[in-house]
């Protein structure tokens, strides 16, 4: 079996949102797509490395697009309407897509709604079946207040990104049981910090 | 009533979220879609949002609007034209 290297790891929160410089349409992304953008963005990967379409992205968002739903919901009695911008981000898919623009990548991709568990498993995957080279995989977890109202939940604001390629020099080699994204993400921090 | 195209600019950059830009960078006659400003048709909806919320007009045909999307000069002439007194 062929091994997979992390080759790098980030977490981003709203509060870097604002220093955040990804050129002039970045304030018309919903939250979940600028923090997706963001992680990867923190990676400080060169994707120029590998052709564009053989990066693949998976991304798994906790809540799915239900923020921005509400947003766009609670939008529906201002004069003029819910803002169309908004309603392009109606889909929890939407993150994958603005990723794949900025960084020109034109691999497969997926999408997930629920939590971090899948993206590891299914990026391996992809990796060893040779559909891709490398794979971005991102893990958001957004819920707005508002939203956090709407589902008993308790607001977030936070994308973790890891990026995995086949045979290459990294962090550490992907293990078969490594599941957990976000705790990955930690670790890698960590260990980088104290060292 | 004619508008300040500095006044209309700013409305613009606040409306579409539009970063690192200021309304002294947008040229008057410059193109708002393709070239010039880089518009997309997901910020002509938007605008059109505008228009209704700002201004009180309300574009039914967006044949109707097309002319008048064509430069922030265009625009304000088009405001100034159908604004409700």
């Amino acid at each position: 079996m062929s091994e997979i290297s992390i080759i790098a790891a980030s977490t981003v929160t709203a509060a870097d949102l604002p220093l955040a410089r990804l050129g002039q349409r970045f304030g018309r992304l919903d939250q979940q797509s600028q923090l997706a953008l963001l992680a990867v963005a923190s990676l400080n990967v060169n994707f120029d490395e590998l052709a564009g379409d053989r990066i693949g992205i998976c991304l798994a968002a906790s809540a799915g697009s239900l923020s921005t739903d509400v947003n766009f919901w609670n939008g529906r009695d201002r004069v003029g309407g819910p803002s169309p911008t908004l309603f392009a981000y109606t889909l929890p898919s939407a993150a994958v897509g603005e990723v794949a623009i900025h960084f020109r990548l034109t691999g497969p991709n997926l999408c997930f709604v629920g939590d971090d568990q899948v993206i590891l498993p299914e990026a391996a995957d992809l990796l060893r079946r040779g559909g891709a080279e490398a794979c971005v995989c991102i893990f958001c977890e957004v819920v707005t207040p508002e939203c956090g109202r709407v589902i008993s939940a308790p607001p977030v604001a936070a994308a973790h990104a890891l990026f995995l390629k086949n045979r290459g020099e990294g962090i550490r080699t992907l293990r078969e049981f490594d599941r957990d994204m976000k705790a990955l993400c930690a670790l890698i921090f960590q260990t980088k910090s104290a060292g | 009533m004619q508008i300040s195209t500095h006044e209309l600019k700013s409305k613009i950059i606040e409306s579409l979220k539009l970063q690192d830009i200021t309304p002294e960078q947008i040229d008057d006659d410059a193109p708002l879609f393709g070239t010039g400003l880089g518009l997309d048709s997901i910020d002509a909806l938007e605008l059109v949002v505008l228009l209704e919320k700002e201004y009180g007009i309300v574009i039914k045909d967006i044949e109707e609007g097309r002319p008048a999307f064509r430069s922030v000069r265009t625009l304000a002439d088009f405001i100034a034209a159908k604004r409700p007194q």
